[in-house]
């Protein structure tokens, strides 16, 4: 057995293309043993090519794929040895509850009473002892997830592969299931690879997270990382939908298309500049206070937008033809049309790396 | 008020195939099942009186009687080769997803019924007839000596009905087949299972439906069938549809003839509900 920590699996040079426009372009993603393992981006990034190359369903078209020091890239799915826990669950409809989770074991001709004992077993991890003789269909969502994660789980696989797993349940089961599934992940101490296109999902369950754009890694790094760094534009708005403010540096601010922002910085950066701003670090305040000083940032503008949404309060603060900003507010907002001033402190500007528009 | 007017509307929708359901089916079946349950006259004329007579010739007649196990074990071998010749056919279909080529091998799989009868069947006599392609071939290379009564044999009886039928199985298969969720074949690799195991354990039983419905199709039309047997095997071959057709074309004994028609028609109906109660029977065992 390998040491807990070490890089379980690596992913390298990775390059799959249909009909001749690559989907996937991975330089290097390592997956420690242990780790959740996020993979995050929107529909259509290549997150489900990338599982699925990991299963083998895909044939990569070049580069490779190590799992536990053993190159994998020409191994069939089923010598791959890992778990999946697909979308749909895909749970056999023919089957019990109990085949179901059987089938992996089944494969692999375990004996009947090791089987019987592994099947109790992986049912009693996830809570549906009770429900072993029934059929996939006669059970709710939520339940046919658990069996599908148990089903993965009975053969005791190092990895378990999940693609968008929660994405069919309601919310409120949502929750539920992110919170059970990173604690069985914790109990069982196995190494999770975890497909969404949900950035709360990813930040709730993950030790790290990939964050994957036009099928190549735009950032790699733990949730804090991701949220509070990120690196560029992409991952700024698609995580926590940050506040972008492109334009040139000047020594008044930056200048978006004729609309002076002061960042707030001791020195105003120069040249093309790309900035991020969280909604929640920006502070709306009602009247044209003056700018730049006590190192906040700001700019004028009115409200043109605000929402309730329950913990606090949406404001989109219209600045220019060019510009608008959101904030996320704990008080209620200046109403609509009012002249306002939306600031923050220096230190929560971000700079993001594709300035320029690089 | 209502509802009763929703209903009567929809019986409104279905009258006029109701109607003519009634005139083209019902009435010429009671009036064929009326001309069986009468004896004839010398010149062949139905007599007023009931009996049971020509059924007791169906039966006791060898003629009749082994014509009708003769259709009942064809039907049987060529639904097996149907499905047989189907399944793989109705598996590369159901894989293949790309526009074009997916076509073509539908229209390649609906081409026999694409055709009439009489082209189809000739070209099976063009092929096997004793100066046919296939002769020549045997004789050319000297398998044999002499060309072969392919023709009329049961053997060619056999196939050129099995290629009538071929879509008729094909179809089904192809339907059940592309309804299985893909993603269960590659919960199962990933499960652990190889391509036979996967196959016999997932994609086979989840196919069942489309496989009992092919055997539901094929078998009925395989019993009744008797223009392709005629034009290929001859009017000779002791099939009970042939059966039929002789005694009406061209010995005019129109009571018996209805009295097999009606007996074949019976056979079929009891080994279709077989087969439906057999389906049924499994898919409640194994679903639940």
């Amino acid at each position: 057995m390998s040491e807990p920590n070490s890089e379980h699996i690596v992913v390298a040079s990775l390059t799959t293309a249909y009909g001749g426009t690559r989907v996937l372009d991975v330089d290097r993603m390592a997956i420690r043993r242990g780790q959740f393992l996020s993979i995050l981006g929107p529909s259509g990034c290549g997150k489900t090519t990338l599982l699925h190359a990991l299963a083998g369903f895909v044939e990569p078209d070049g580069g490779s794929i190590t799992i536990d020091g053993h190159d994998v890239t020409a191994v069939p799915p089923h010598h791959r040895g890992l778990g999946m826990v697909f979308q749909n669950y895909a749970l056999f409809p023919h089957m019990s509850v109990a085949d179901n989770v059987a089938y992996g074991l089944r494969a692999r001709r375990t004996p009947r009473p090791e089987r019987e004992r592994r099947v109790a077993e992986a049912l009693d991890l996830v809570g549906l002892a009770d429900y072993a003789r029934r059929r996939p269909r006669q059970l709710s969502g939520g339940q046919q997830q658990r069996v599908a994660v148990a089903r993965a789980l009975a053969t005791r696989p190092a990895v378990l592969l999940l693609d968008e797993p929660l994405s069919n349940l309601d919310a409120q089961l949502r929750r539920e299931m992110r919170v059970d599934l990173r604690a069985l992940q914790q109990r069982l101490g196995i190494t999770m690879v975890f497909v969404t296109h949900d950035q709360e999902e990813a930040m709730s369950l993950s030790d790290r997270i990939v964050v994957l754009n036009g099928g190549r890694i735009e950032q790699e790094g733990s949730p804090q990382e991701i949220y509070s760094a990120p690196v560029s534009r992409f991952v700024a708005e698609f995580v926590g939908a940050a506040n972008v403010i492109e334009g040139v540096g000047t020594a008044d601010g930056v200048d978006v298309d004729g609309i002076l922002v002061r960042t707030g910085l001791d020195e105003e950066p120069t040249g093309p500049v790309s900035l991020a701003l969280r909604p929640e670090r920006v502070r709306v305040s009602e009247g044209e206070e003056p700018l730049g000083a006590d190192g906040r940032g700001g700019v004028h503008g009115e409200v043109a937008h605000r929402a309730f949404l329950g913990d606090g309060w949406e404001t989109r603060v219209r600045v220019g033809e060019a510009l608008a900003l959101s904030a996320r507010t704990d008080t209620e907002p200046p109403p609509l049309g009012a002249r306002v001033t939306a600031h923050w402190d220096a230190a929560s500007v971000i700079a993001l790396r594709d300035a320029g528009g690089a | 008020m209502a509802a009763v007017r929703g209903r009567l509307s929809g019986v409104g929708f279905v009258l006029p195939a109701v109607v003519f359901l009634v005139l083209v089916f019902l009435v010429p079946l009671v009036r064929v099942l009326s001309l069986s349950l009468h004896p004839v006259d010398g010149a062949g004329n139905p007599l007023p009186e009931f009996s049971l007579v020509q059924y007791q010739r169906v039966f006791s007649e060898t003629f009749f009687s082994q014509a009708l196990v003769r259709s009942f074990q064809t039907s049987f071998l060529v639904t097996a080769l149907c499905l047989a010749l189907g399944y793989p056919v109705a598996y590369a279909l159901s894989r293949v997803r790309t526009g074009v080529l997916r076509t073509l091998m539908f229209v390649i799989v609906l081409s026999p019924l694409l055709t009439s009868v009489v082209v189809r069947s000739y070209g099976w006599v063009v092929l096997l007839s004793a100066n046919g392609a296939v002769n020549r071939l045997l004789v050319g290379t000297g398998i044999t000596d002499q060309p072969l009564p392919l023709l009329t044999s049961y053997t060619a009886v056999v196939i050129s009905v099995t290629h009538v039928l071929l879509p008729f199985a094909i179809i089904p298969l192809t339907t059940a087949l592309g309804g299985i969720d893909p993603h269960l074949r590659r919960a199962s690799q990933s499960l652990g299972a190889g391509a036979v195991r996967t196959f016999t354990r997932v994609t086979l039983p989840l196919s069942l439906p489309g496989v009992a419905a092919a055997c539901m199709v094929v078998f009925p039309l395989a019993m009744g069938i008797y223009i392709t047997p005629l034009l290929v095997g001859g009017a000779n071959q002791p099939l009970a549809g042939l059966r039929v057709y002789s005694q009406i074309t061209s010995v005019y004994d129109y009571p018996v003839a209805a009295a097999l028609s009606l007996t074949l028609l019976v056979l079929t109906l009891v080994c279709v509900a077989a087969m439906g109660a057999g389906f049924r029977f499994w898919e409640r065992r194994h679903d639940g």
